[in-house]
């Protein structure tokens, strides 16, 4: 089976915060599957991942909550591959594999865990952990998307932010950095290239990998304002309209600070902050309430509709 | 972001003079800063060992001082004090005092992991980061810093349901940390919010608010960890009592 039949149908996992401050994300990235003819099965009775916390009181504790993940969608779906949307619980997952794969501690203590919770342990290898943006790309294409594109985004100028969980640390992506076509760690492009196939202008974003300070947005806010207003500022430099998000971390992270740097330091950015999938299920000529633009905490809609988006 | 060897140098040990004669070498002025020497006797031997029991710091020992932790650092970019390279250094060299001048600001390390990418010896800097925070609260260097309290939150609603439901982690947290929870830009937030919010998601985010999400048959699990941490508790304790086994045994050698 080639990649594009194989991420056809996917095992879903939304995690926590799709479920709460991201539920546009959510929202937008089953309506953008549906609208590609995509079949996304929610993952059973999942688990929180472990998150950016859990690993700070134990790293295997995080190891074990996300091979519960994976051990539900193989044992109990029969499913091998797992999309994730949010960087965070792609990162858990993608950091499982490669500790059950390399550290026989790891192993040993989710072995002892699993069996003590009664259910199967996962194995590594057992399941192929993806984000919202691999699915896309290996399972409709540019092309595909160029194709199936009503509403193009042309004349939305685009800074595409990729955050920290997506490509960092290196080594649990033994898949990116690997020749033509493979995703960069240290440019990555994937999102660039989606939103460029729907018609957007990608402007140059120095930023893409940088930080938003998502682990203290609110243990440390001070220090989470100005790196988002650093990313903000650079974006608008940049000349972009609009900041791409693909985490809820960062996405949400972004629109609070905005906020708190006009209330806290008086810095205000104007500049509008969308979820990847809102902007391409727009493409795909769906309205901005099937992706949740009202959801999102900036209000983007006047600006849609200059555009002739909404 | 050059490495500012400079800011190391404690700013009360810098010494300018107006008016000063040596031997008749007139030393004035900024051009004749002196930099005033200090003694380190307070070496704890044990330091090191210590760190790598804690999780995350297992591979302090790589470590060869080439200073990539620093230079791709998010939070050095903005406090140039936040030095991971220094503070592994004084770490290894058993420096303990000198590593304590900069206690408070060493566990808001923001976990981008830019240093574990950048070093070429696999040290994982967030990871001893996180591991020397955990050690300065254990020690009683520190009170809990926001961001433990903020993990011990998150985590225990975990254990206990195996979601997170946000507005309720958030409430723990702003409790536990003796925080208002209305400041001014979080009710402007939420003021935005609502003025653009469907009926539909609130009333579902105000479900979610009274009963909170669960995984089903969680209590295995939720076992299994407790007692997990309970084990691993108990091992780092052990470990965290390796300077008081120092002394004893330099004692002992002394009697």
């Amino acid at each position: 089976m080639t990649t594009k039949d194989k991420y056809k149908k996917v095992a879903y996992y939304p995690g926590c915060a799709l479920e709460g401050t991201g539920h546009s994300y959510n929202r937008s990235t089953k309506a953008v599957g549906k609208a590609l003819g995509l079949d996304l099965v929610e993952v059973e009775n999942w688990n929180c991942c472990g998150a950016m916390e859990v690993k700070n009181v134990d790293p295997k504790l995080q190891t074990y909550l996300s091979s519960r993940v994976m051990s539900v969608a193989v044992n109990e779906m029969d499913m091998d591959v797992v999309m994730a949307p949010c960087n965070g619980c792609y990162h858990n997952l993608k950091k499982a594999e490669y500790d059950l794969k390399n550290d026989a501690e790891s192993v040993e203590v989710v072995d002892r865990l699993s069996k003590k919770a009664g259910h199967k342990t996962y194995e590594s290898g057992q399941v192929e952990t993806i984000h919202a943006l691999d699915w896309i790309k290996d399972a409709i294409g540019e092309d595909g998307l160029a194709a199936r594109v009503r509403n193009s985004l042309s004349g939305i100028k685009v800074a595409n932010y990729y955050g920290c969980m997506y490509t960092r640390p290196r080594h649990i992506f033994p898949e990116k950095d690997a020749g033509p076509g493979s995703e960069s760690t240290s440019k990555p492009h994937f999102m660039d290239d989606l939103l460029a196939a729907a018609g957007a202008e990608n402007v140059e974003f120095p930023l893409k990998t940088a930080c938003c300070g998502g682990a203290h947005t609110l243990s440390d806010s001070d220090t989470s304002t100005k790196l988002v207003l650093n990313i903000l500022k650079a974006a608008k430099l940049a000349g972009a309209d609009v900041i791409a998000t693909e985490c809820p971390t960062c996405h949400t992270g972004l629109e609070m600070h905005q906020i708190r740097a006009e209330k806290t330091l008086g810095e205000t950015v104007d500049i509008k902050i969308l979820y990847f999938t809102q902007l391409l299920g727009m493409a795909l000529g769906l309205k901005p309430k099937k992706v949740g633009v009202h959801e999102n905490i900036s209000d983007s809609i006047s600006f849609l509709k200059q555009k002739g988006l909404a | 972001m050059p490495i500012h060897e400079k800011s190391l140098i404690r700013p009360e040990n810098l010494k300018t003079h107006e008016q000063l004669v040596i031997d008749g070498v007139d030393v004035s002025g900024h051009w004749s800063t002196f930099i005033e020497p200090r003694v380190v006797t307070d070496y704890n031997e044990a330091l090191e060992e210590e760190i790598s029991a804690l999780p995350g710091g297992e591979h302090i020992h790589r470590c060869w001082q080439c200073g990539s932790c620093t230079n791709s650092c998010t939070v050095n970019a903005i406090n140039e004090d936040f030095n991971p390279r220094y503070w592994i250094y004084l770490i290894r060299m058993g420096m303990e005092s000198e590593l304590l001048r900069d206690k408070d600001i060493i566990w808001q390390c923001v976990s981008c992991n830019k240093c574990t990418y950048a070093c070429p010896r696999d040290v994982f800097p967030e990871g001893v980061m996180k591991a020397t925070s955990h050690w300065l609260e254990r020690k009683g260097h520190t009170p809990k810093s926001p961001s433990m309290h903020f993990d011990e939150v998150f985590t225990e609603q975990i254990i206990k349901t195996g979601k997170i439901e946000e507005s309720r982690t958030i409430r723990r947290f702003f409790s536990r940390t003796k925080q208002g929870l209305f400041q001014d830009w979080m009710i402007e937030m939420v003021m935005r919010l609502l003025k653009h919010l469907p009926i539909g998601l609130l009333t579902r985010m105000g479900m979610a608010t009274l009963i909170a999400p669960r995984t089903r048959n969680w209590s295995g699990a939720a076992n299994a960890m407790q007692e997990y941490i309970a084990e691993q508790h108990e091992k780092q304790e052990q470990a965290l009592t390796l300077a008081q086994l120092v002394d004893v045994a330099r004692e002992d050698a002394a009697a």
